[in-house]
């Protein structure tokens, strides 16, 4: 399976529906796949849905995120009227804010559901108090799209396990030099957890971790990524033209969410709460710099990465505030970082590709 | 803690600060009196006071350190727990807005943006942080902390912030996580915050070294929950026509019961505050001398203009009477019972105007339009506060088509002035203005 294999986001919703499937529109960060799974729901994660912002400038102003902005831009232009629900997890105070004023005032078309995550350090009380959050939200699912089918939680935990397993898979062969695959075809294949079901992803992402296994030359400089999103698919296409090579992330929306120990076996919700209090440090969860730095030198050193790409969205305060901490520390660990601040689906052009170039030479 | 550090703190406490502070008045008595501004009612008589208790509170810091435990405190945070243990307090915001109110937010965000910071990123913290590197303060100096105290009941921003102190100083940071109200509190909610609270204790008497008295700690909560309904009241003279005082002399007088709760100095302030109100209302006296048109505020202030927009409000006959900002140190306060006290903490801590939903503002400001007899909406659209300022726009239209008063938003920052354009505010001001001179 190459990437252009992989069907498109509206290919796939369509045939979802088709089939009589029901859709939940999920907006970032962190949240409980398994229970929208379990409920026969297909999670559509909200990232960075390619809409030009007109409609949603009426509604925030202009030091909001892209994130925020062109996600509330793919609701007013119609892009979840056929959803069954909309979940907003709490990631920030930006979507905190996004979530009441759809769910208030914006006439959303289906019920806004609320998941808050406790924040780090985690307090010996988080755990219970995520259960209970969890317990709440199969509930709140159960009235809107029906209870879950017997043993359909244990069922969707175990997609959980065999999805961790396979990104971690992808993340170590990639680490390890072992698979063919550049930033782009990576980053587009392992997007694809977004809105495919695991029942469909699995084989295509089993598929790809065969074919694309092969030893990989090493040829320009070793990266990692840090910051929000993989992208703007210009900077990843920029980055493998420039020979650049992305050995490991730190990315909110991939590794800091797919590469999570995943839930193991006796009572389900406790499982998963074990699991989302033992994720990757990430800034929107509340990690200390300490943690967060200590991470990223040990993907520096797993992964061989000389240096590390910071690709933030503008306006993002949880990780512009980490920033400067981050890099401070990286550099006394002998590892130079490089700030590109996008906004989503912008190009990043010419400028961030001559900065991206001079950073990859100073680095070999 | 030292006994050297404690008897000179005690000193300056009993001899050195009221030996200075009347130096100053002798020096002051010596200055001309500003001229009086006629569209101004007398000033209030306790402001002397207001700027001898804070004066004292960031003089006597100074000494803290080795004395008594200092812990940095964000506004929202349960500091009667602190108080429990003795810890000295200070509030970055407070010094934000008194960095901004002296106008120098932008050279103290400069400051922190040469270590990285963003401009993009909150004034208040990047003025602290400014602070910190450079040293930079209009308090003369402040204490280094021995902890960090940080609730994210009012933003996640302070959360991102303290984290950098703490990581900094390698000091502990303790959060108390308050989940934001989407609808209404429940008690998983509240068992969690309840339990983070207990988890607490062990930490602030390793760092105090003192053991927690929860007489103690239920006598301090006696006294901020007097002073926050003591400010309550205060701020309810102000539905008297023509009001006692005005918002931007109210954003100057809450000081005490940010900074200062839990102590017998916030309480006893407020209690002469309230006197004086309520004195100026039996006699009549307004806050401004023509009060034509009265006006509700919403965010926080825009420290750096704070008087030239009484002036320029006042000048036109229009008062500040409510503001959504000066209320939330009173609007929670009766939750709090010293029968329950985890819970009521809880409560009266989480259901505050910012972890609430849009909803609850939207009809915590109808409210306050009905109460204070409000003509029209001034909304402070702050580009360092997402959490106050995202649904500003939906609020604005809402409350205006609801009931029917003119409003408008004005685009600015709460401390740092580069990104305020005084063009555009008094354009927009002007046709608000026409506006409400019409209705």
């Amino acid at each position: 399976m190459s990437p252009s294999q992989l069907p498109t986001r509206s290919e796939y919703l369509k045939t979802w529906r088709g089939g009589g499937g029901k859709v939940c529109a999920v907006f970032p960060a962190q949240y409980p796949k398994e229970l929208l799974w379990a409920h026969e729901v297909l999670p559509m994660e909200v990232w960075d849905p390619p809409q030009e912002p007109a409609r949603a400038t009426g509604h925030l102003q202009p030091y909001i995120c892209s994130v925020v902005r062109q996600g509330l831009e793919l609701l007013l232009a119609g892009g979840m009227d056929e959803v069954g629900a909309i979940l907003f997890p709490h990631t920030c105070d930006s979507l905190q804010n996004l979530a009441s004023l759809v769910a208030d005032y914006l006439e959303p078309p289906a019920p806004s559901l609320f998941f808050y995550n406790p924040k780090a350090p985690f307090a010996a009380a988080a755990q219970s108090f995520y259960v209970a959050r969890l317990q709440a939200l199969d509930e709140e699912l159960s009235l809107i799209f029906g209870p879950a089918p017997e043993g359909a939680l244990e069922e969707a935990l175990e997609w959980s396990r065999r999805l961790a397993g396979l990104y971690a898979r992808a993340y170590a062969r990639r680490a390890a030099g072992e698979l063919k695959a550049g930033a782009a075809e990576f980053y587009a294949v392992l997007r694809g957890g977004e809105y495919l079901h695991p029942r469909d992803y699995v084989p295509l992402l089993e598929a790809w971790l065969e074919r694309a296994s092969a030893t990989e030359q090493g040829r320009g400089a070793a990266l990692l990524m840090s910051g929000v999103l993989p992208g703007p698919p210009d900077l990843l296409e920029t980055l493998d033209d420039l020979g650049l090579r992305v050995m490991h992330d730190d990315l909110i929306s991939m590794s800091r969410r797919l590469l999570y120990p995943p839930p193991e076996a006796g009572d389900p919700y406790e499982a998963l709460a074990r699991s989302f209090l033992a994720m990757p440090p990430c800034s929107t969860r509340g990690s200390s710099l300490a943690e967060r730095l200590a991470w990223l030198k040990k993907l520096a050193r797993e992964s061989g990465a000389q240096g590390v790409v910071f690709s933030v969205v503008k306006f993002c305060e949880p990780e512009l505030f980490d920033l400067p901490e981050l890099r401070r520390g990286l550099k006394q660990a002998g590892l130079p970082s490089l700030v590109l601040e996008v906004d989503v689906n912008q190009e990043v052009g010419g400028q961030a590709a001559t900065r991206l170039e001079a950073f990859g030479e100073m680095l070999s | 803690m030292s006994l050297s550090a404690k008897a000179r703190m005690q000193f300056m406490k009993d001899l050195g600060f009221p030996a200075m502070l009347a130096l100053a008045k002798k020096t002051r008595g010596k200055r001309r009196p500003r001229q009086a501004n006629p569209d101004f009612g007398p000033p209030l008589k306790c402001a002397g006071r207001l700027k001898e208790i804070m004066t004292r509170h960031y003089y006597l810091s100074r000494f803290a350190p080795g004395a008594r435990p200092v812990a940095w405190v964000t506004s929202g945070a349960p500091v009667e727990l602190l108080r429990a243990f003795d810890f000295y307090t200070m509030y970055p915001e407070n010094h934000g807005a008194l960095c901004g109110a002296q106008k120098m937010g932008p050279e103290l965000c400069e400051a922190a943006e040469q270590e990285g910071y963003s401009p993009d990123l909150c004034s208040y913290a990047r003025v602290d942080l400014g602070h910190f590197f450079s040293g930079k303060t209009p308090a003369g100096k402040l204490p280094k902390p021995d902890l960090l105290f940080c609730s994210n009941n009012i933003c996640q921003t302070v959360v991102y912030w303290y984290k950098v102190l703490a990581h900094r100083l390698n000091i502990p940071l303790v959060l108390f996580d308050t989940p934001f109200n989407y609808g209404e509190i429940n008690d998983t909610d509240i068992a969690y915050m309840k339990e983070q609270l207990l988890e607490m204790i062990p930490v602030l008497e390793k760092v105090s070294g003192k053991a927690f008295d929860l007489e103690r700690l239920l006598k301090l909560a006696e006294l901020s929950k007097s002073a926050s309904q003591l400010w309550g009241q205060c701020l309810e003279t102000m539905r008297a026509r023509p009001a006692p005082m005005t918002i931007f002399d109210a954003f100057i007088h809450l000081a005490p019961v940010v900074s200062l709760r839990g102590l017998p100095v916030a309480r006893d302030y407020y209690e002469i505050l309230l006197a004086e109100l309520t004195q100026r209302v039996a006699q009549g006296i307004g806050a401004i001398t023509n009060e034509k048109k009265r006006l509700m505020w919403d965010n926080i202030a825009v420290w750096y203009k704070v008087r030239d927009f009484s002036e320029l409000f006042a000048a036109r006959g229009m008062n500040f009477v409510a503001a959504t900002y000066t209320n939330a140190w009173a609007e929670t306060i009766q939750h709090l019972d010293m029968s329950h006290p985890w819970e009521s903490l809880a409560k009266t801590y989480s259901l505050v105007i910012l972890n609430n939903n849009l909803e609850h503002r939207l009809k915590l400001m109808e409210k306050m339009v009905g109460e204070y007899a409000v003509d029209g909406l001034v909304v402070h659209s702050a580009r360092s506060c997402k959490p106050y300022s995202l649904g500003q726009y939906d609020l604005k239209r809402l409350l205006s088509q609801r009931l029917g008063i003119p409003a408008v938003v004005i685009e600015a920052d709460i401390t740092d002035y580069r990104f305020f354009s005084e063009e555009q505010a008094l354009t927009r001001l002007e046709a608000f203005f026409e506006a409400l001179e019409a209705a």
